[in-house]
């Protein structure tokens, strides 16, 4: 028998890689900042969107206007968190994976597509609620970042390293109710800094309004320095 | 569950090359996955043992060669290695300081694979 090894060498997500290049062309052309949040299931994206959305609306930028923001669903079914968007006034687009647990870059090509780019500064994606997948899919986001809420536990970082490096800052939600949990600021920062020392902590509460300026402020600079 | 969408991309491009190089049968298929990822190996082979079904793929086997991190220390700037064992706990082998930034680990790539190669055709003789 004629045996033979073939080299490949080939990235096995070689397609998905073309087409984040591709959105990442569109959005710049457009000067559209895409920002990735992804986090685990319940971990509050919806609500932190919401109340972000609200406060650019009141933070004029230097050219005294607003933000536009856009944002773009992922749900496995529903559109329940679409709805509230839509509620809000906000361009939206649901894009339901009918069981998948991630979105791909070819899926957020198709949401652009039906989005008012020239209408918009910022195109939120809110990811599937899932720690595992969405870190692998590179989707085209000029700005990612995580929520890990108090309930989670402070040891994500160690269940799920990959999500942990590719984020610039992690988003620690519900601090109002950190007293019912053993969870430990520093032992989140000592576990992340293993991985990616430049990671960035934002304790806040969408609640109580507590860390949200500190967040906002860096958010600010995030958006307005990739316009 | 994440590694269903992997595994058909890696058929794609393994039956493209196959293909190409006009193979009887693939024995084996090699993959190179940075230690970040968190890859089941068992369940690449059981989706992969689905999707081959019925084609020259059918039967083979998938080789997962996991690839160290390599990090930059955050104190002495040394740039060493990390295996799948130590991602919990990593520290520079130079200082002992153990925050760095990973700079790489999160590859995913198909290294070959071996197949059986389709004799030739023989011409025919006396003409």
């Amino acid at each position: 028998m004629d045996i033979e090894f073939i080299d490949l060498k080939e990235c096995i997500l070689a397609d998905n890689e073309g087409d984040a290049q591709e959105v990442r062309d569109l959005l710049k052309e457009k000067k559209v900042v895409l920002w990735n949040i992804m986090s685990s299931p319940g971990s509050g994206k919806t609500t932190f969107i919401i109340d972000v959305i609200r406060r650019f609306a009141s933070k004029p930028m230097v050219n005294g206007k607003c933000l536009r923001f856009g944002v773009i669903e992922a749900d496995i079914e529903s559109t329940v968190d679409a709805e509230k968007m839509h509620a809000l006034g906000v361009p939206t687009i649901q894009l339901r994976t009918g069981g998948g647990c991630h979105l791909d870059a070819a899926m957020v090509m198709e949401a652009l597509k039906k989005m008012p780019l020239d209408e918009l500064d910022v195109l939120i994606v809110e990811n599937v609620g899932n720690l595992v997948c969405p870190a692998e899919f590179d989707i085209g986001a000029t700005l990612a970042t995580m929520l890990l809420s108090i309930p989670e536990g402070d040891d994500k970082c160690i269940k799920y390293p990959l999500m942990f490096t590719v984020t610039k800052a992690v988003i620690v939600t519900k601090m109002d109710v950190k007293d019912f949990f053993d969870f430990n600021l520093e032992t989140l920062e000592k576990n992340t800094r293993r991985l990616n020392n430049d990671l960035r902590i934002f304790p806040v509460s969408v609640k109580t309004g507590d860390g949200m300026e500190t967040v906002m402020e860096w958010l600010n600079n995030q958006i307005t320095s990739n316009l | 569950m994440h590694e269903l969408p992997f595994t058909k991309g890696i058929y794609r491009s393994v039956m493209k090359k196959a293909e190409g190089v006009n193979a009887k049968d693939i024995n084996r298929v090699v993959l190179e996955i940075g230690v970040l990822h968190d890859f089941i190996p068992e369940f690449v082979q059981k989706y992969w043992d689905f999707i081959s079904k019925g084609s020259i793929a059918e039967g083979s086997k998938i080789e997962i060669r996991w690839k160290n991190a390599q990090v930059q220390c955050g104190s002495c700037m040394t740039i060493y290695e990390v295996g799948k064992e130590e991602m919990n706990d990593p520290k520079c082998p130079n200082c002992q300081y153990e925050f760095g930034t990973m700079l790489s680990g999160n590859e995913l790539r198909i290294v070959g694979i071996e197949i059986v190669k389709n004799k030739p055709a023989e011409s025919p003789q006396g003409e």
